[in-house]
């Protein structure tokens, strides 16, 4: 009787303290269905591995000096802006401190407008909660509000110095040609805004572009008129579907630029997996590689949970590893939600540099990343690096 | 000229793939008098179990994943005839026409969800082969699609025409009732009906594969609307004016793809459409008038 007793009793007792485990909420969200699905797959399965780690190594410790861990959700957007602004809105009425996400642009710059423009302007009546994005990667949109963080490469920095390298290490190219998926928003505003304005920059003629939209079949057009124009360099600003269908168009119809560069988000294994053949040669810049030591692991933890390391979602990763160190530095409750937001969020603003896997990432004033990059090329079925600029 | 020339060429036999969608469409519009919009995806659908055979065997040629994808399409009509008509009253029209859409999200949420929405590569056939006369080229690739689709043309029109099926189908379609009445089972009919135009799709979505090099969920939307305009352009209910319809779309499109721009390619197809509705509304091959 009285082992049972005693049983009862610690039972009771570890319950008691599991209850009061304390935790802090983190709430990713992107695009979860519809043909982006694998990146807000690939995004929450980087964030659930690195609240793992770092709830194994004691959690994240509070202002009273307890420690509390992380609990992760994940919303799916589906990559459409109501569907973002609604589960922004839905994450906001939860106790989740912070949100990571938007995969998409489309849904970024929307959801961005509703948050409060100015921190601590009380004539606005926008959402003061702290979104810190990993995937969207549109130029330029964490100014929007003061409330928006990104931890996405800077593409004008990257293409810069791609074409600088080109300029430099390949004299005998002069002219770019462009192809571009013209109803993305992230690849039509890259090439428009990035790669053609870092081509004229950097000396080289660029000669025109043909345009194609995301779900097209028939390249046939866009290709000849890229044939005709006979350039040095043809950059490609388009997703892994549309570029390998331009990508064997142009090998049917005998198009071999000296030189192919790609978008940030093709060098992914989906390129490989559709156009390995036509890709090989293909430089891309990329804010990460399996190279470093942190690399490796943070891709081995995620692929445990069943996702894939890449550009995006090991910058949800680093997030994770970022918003600790703020929340530490901030010295959060874990009482107080609205309190502990706005210390995130001046938190994250405070910021100049964050560790990386692939290296220091500086933080520019308007709450945007500049992260280390290198260029990577289809070699086979791989990715390798060609070139490390930093 | 040259660029005239070639822009339309390549753009009829693109319109291939395009009439071969239409033709499905169509026959069920023939049949049952009902849209169904799940054809599309189911076609892709099919295309993608059809990759199956490569999964099940480690390495297989072109024509046995082709195979696998007739089967799996004829599977999936039956499963969109059952889900979709069979349990559902036919006099609401919107019933059909919802289910359909409802189908047509559901398959294509299912494959977003087996692949993750990355695109799969399509084992292609005759892709390399490129027919130059001087600056002019023609798909081997897209020349076979083309041909099947005049094939499947054939082949559906004998069997409406010679085949007791046909006798049918056609009875079915032109007086259910007394259809009925002489002991022809509708029910079957209509089954049939669709299991034919899911064989017909699981090829059509194979040589899309094929011709694309790949697929991916996003390829069902825009054969979904290109599919519906065609038949509607065509004429509902005429396989031969899907065909016709197929490749003019795709001529017309690649035509304005040139001289206008893709931003502006499609608004002209849509236009195209308005056009053909205001002023010949029952199509190219607008049906007779029968018995009704």
């Amino acid at each position: 009787m009285k082992k049972i007793a005693l049983a009862v009793s610690l039972a009771l007792c570890f319950g008691v303290a599991q209850a009061q485990e304390k935790t802090i909420k983190i709430s990713g969200f992107g695009a979860k269905t519809g043909p982006v699905r694998g990146f807000g797959v690939n995004s929450e399965a980087a964030m659930l591995a690195a609240a793992e780690v770092i709830n194994k190594a004691g959690g994240v410790k509070l202002a009273d000096g307890s420690k509390a861990k992380i609990a992760v959700d994940f919303y799916d957007d589906r990559c459409t802006a109501e569907e973002g602004i609604s589960v922004i809105r839905r994450i906001a009425g939860t106790d989740a401190l912070v949100a990571v996400g938007p995969t998409c642009s489309n849904v970024a710059e929307p959801l961005f407008g509703i948050l409060q423009k100015k921190v601590g302007d009380a004539s606005d009546s926008g959402l003061q909660f702290p979104v810190f994005t990993d995937v969207a990667i549109k130029v330029g949109l964490a100014r929007i509000s003061e409330w928006a963080f990104r931890n996405v490469p800077n593409e004008v920095t990257m293409y810069s110095s791609v074409f600088y390298w080109l300029r430099t290490t390949r004299p005998d190219l002069k002219t770019v040609y462009g192809g571009v998926e013209e109803d993305f928003a992230h690849s039509r505003a890259t090439w428009h805004v990035v790669m053609k304005d870092r081509a004229n920059a950097n000396n080289f003629n660029v000669l025109g572009e043909s345009k194609w939209l995301l779900a097209d079949t028939n390249f046939a057009t866009q290709v000849r008129e890229m044939k005709k124009a006979n350039a040095d360099i043809v950059a490609i600003s388009a997703h892994p579907f549309s570029m390998c269908g331009a990508l064997k168009e142009m090998a049917r119809q005998g198009v071999k630029p000296k030189v192919l560069v790609g978008l940030t988000s093709s060098s992914t294994t989906e390129t490989l997996q559709g156009c390995a053949k036509q890709a090989q040669g293909m430089i891309i810049p990329t804010s990460f590689a399996p190279v470093t030591k942190d690399g490796k692991f943070a891709s081995a933890e995620t692929a445990k949970k069943k996702g894939a390391a890449d550009l995006h979602s090991m910058a949800a990763w680093e997030n994770m590893f970022i918003l600790k160190t703020v929340m530490e530095s901030e010295k959060i409750t874990g009482k107080d939600v609205q309190g502990d937001r706005r210390k995130i969020r001046d938190g994250l603003a405070k910021l100049k540099t964050t560790p990386g896997l692939m290296g220091v990432t500086k933080r520019t004033d308007d709450r945007e990343a500049d992260k280390p990059y290198l260029f990577v090329t289809a070699k086979g079925n791989d990715w390798v690096v060609l070139h490390d600029p930093l | 000229m040259l660029d005239f020339l070639q822009a339309v060429s390549d753009g009829v036999l693109f319109g291939a793939t395009y009439a071969l969608i239409g033709i499905g469409f169509t026959l069920v519009f023939g049949v049952m008098h009902k849209i169904n919009m799940a054809y599309a995806a189911a076609s892709v659908g099919g295309a993608y179990c059809g990759l199956l055979v490569l999964k099940v065997m480690g390495s297989a040629p072109p024509a046995l994943v082709f195979l696998g994808a007739f089967a799996a399409g004829g599977l999936l009509g039956w499963i969109v005839y059952v889900a979709c008509f069979h349990f559902i009253p036919l006099s609401s029209p919107l019933a059909t026409l919802m289910s359909t859409v409802g189908m047509l999200l559901l398959i294509d949420e299912v494959i977003v969800h087996v692949t993750e929405g990355v695109p799969l590569t399509y084992p292609a056939a005759f892709d390399d082969v490129m027919l130059r006369m001087g600056e002019f080229t023609m798909r081997g690739d897209l020349l076979l699609v083309f041909g099947v689709a005049v094939l499947c043309m054939a082949a559906l029109l004998l069997l409406l025409y010679r085949t007791k099926l046909g006798l049918a189908t056609r009875a079915v379609s032109q007086q259910p009732v007394a259809a009925r009445l002489c002991g022809i089972r509708l029910e079957r009919v209509n089954a049939t009906t669709f299991i034919i135009t899911g064989l017909l799709g699981g090829i059509a979505g194979a040589l899309i594969g094929a011709s694309v090099g790949a697929l991916s969920p996003l390829l069902t939307t825009p054969l979904t609307v290109k599919g519906l305009i065609v038949t509607v352009i065509g004429g509902l209910g005429s396989i031969p004016g899907a065909i016709v319809a197929g490749l003019l779309v795709g001529g017309f499109e690649s035509v304005l793809q040139m001289y206008r721009g893709v931003t502006e390619r499609d608004l002209y197809v849509m236009l195209l459409l308005f056009v053909f509705l205001v002023f010949r509304p029952g199509g190219i091959f607008a049906a007779k008038g029968g018995r009704d």
